[in-house]
């Protein structure tokens, strides 16, 4: 420090001196608070934007993936629909065989030697299976001298194969409409066998539907397993 | 005298001192609350054109589905005309057989039986 007081113009001097350093330090804080500020700046707007962005993308491809599913969903609605219809036309057609089978066999019972021989075996059938010692045989009310014939026969027919006797009686009781063949009912009353030939074409057309199927619409060929 | 005139004047610096800090800190506080709406902009501006993209995506997909509908309903008239066709050509020859079916018949005695002898 001055070892004498300071005349005016020192004084002054060191006044400015003084007032300048005030300055310069308040220049520089102000300074690096700028410089701060703009560093800050960036890495902000840059964590906000980035945030902002990562969920946007999330969001847009959650919209995407969803897109997506509801294409493949439609895809594969058409794919059904088709096939629906596909399935729905075989079935048309196949009402159509049977409807015309059905009208065919009203033709059967008019081959008079043939229709006799169908019905001695459909009743050797029919009591083979009833396997009791007295039935009644049910036809159509046309048939019944046919039927009667046909049972007969049939009877020992029976005998030469099961070594039984059977004892039956003829009735006429089935409709005319239906297109021919035997009903055979039990003694006692309890065990009906239809043998018609409408009973018997109605389980051919269930059995037969694989068969029918390949022979309409050839060989399915997606399957794996045949029996 | 000359004294308190110094004071005062060193007074004065600190005033103008602290202002110019002052200016800064205020600068510091503007430059966040640009960061924050120009981040916003930004943003805005991203969603708006990933939204396009979108849209984009959109529309070409609505596009290839009207194109599959047609694809799938060309199939199916030619697979329902092949079914047509080959029940035609076939059916006679199934209702032959289902009919040759419908009489034939082989009477048997049950497997577990057998014939009684007189």
């Amino acid at each position: 420090m001055a070892s004498r007081p300071l005349n005016d113009e020192e004084v002054l001097n060191e006044m400015n001196k003084m007032v300048a350093f005030i300055k310069q330090e308040a220049m520089e804080k102000a300074r690096e608070i700028r410089v701060k500020a703009d560093e800050e700046f960036a890495i902000e707007k840059a964590k906000l934007v980035k945030q902002e962005q990562q969920a946007i993308d999330a969001q847009y491809e959650k919209k995407r993936k969803g897109a997506e599913v509801a294409q493949k969903i439609a895809q594969s609605t058409l794919t059904n629909k088709s096939r629906l219809k596909l399935l729905h036309r075989r079935e048309e057609h196949l009402q159509d065989l049977f409807s015309t089978s059905r009208a065919s066999i009203l033709a059967l019972a008019k081959d008079g030697g043939r229709y006799v021989q169908f019905l001695e075996g459909v009743i050797v059938q029919g009591f083979l299976q009833v396997m009791e010692p007295s039935v009644t045989v049910h036809s159509r009310k046309r048939d019944v001298e046919l039927v009667q014939q046909a049972a007969n026969g049939a009877a020992s027919t029976y005998n030469e194969l099961s070594g039984r006797n059977i004892s039956f009686e003829v009735e006429g009781s089935l409709s005319d409409d239906g297109a021919g063949g035997v009903k055979l009912i039990s003694g006692s009353r309890r065990i009906m066998l239809d043998n018609t030939l409408d009973e018997r074409l109605r389980l051919l057309e269930d059995r037969m539907l694989p068969e029918i199927r390949k022979d309409l619409f050839g060989a399915n060929p997606n399957r794996k397993f045949y029996t | 005298m000359s004294q308190s005139h110094g004071i005062q004047t060193l007074l004065e610096a600190e005033k103008e001192a602290a202002k110019i800090v002052e200016q800064a800190r205020q600068y510091r506080v503007q430059k966040l609350k640009d960061a924050r709406s120009q981040a916003a902009k930004e943003i805005e501006d991203y969603k708006k054109s990933k939204e396009e993209e979108f849209k984009a995506f959109e529309a070409q997909h609505a596009g290839t589905t009207s194109n599959a509908q047609t694809l799938v309903d060309k199939e199916t008239e030619v697979n329902l005309k092949n079914i047509t066709e080959s029940f035609n050509k076939n059916k006679e020859q199934v209702v032959n057989k289902l009919i040759d079916r419908v009489v034939l018949v082989k009477p048997e005695l049950h497997r577990n039986l057998s014939k009684v002898e007189a």
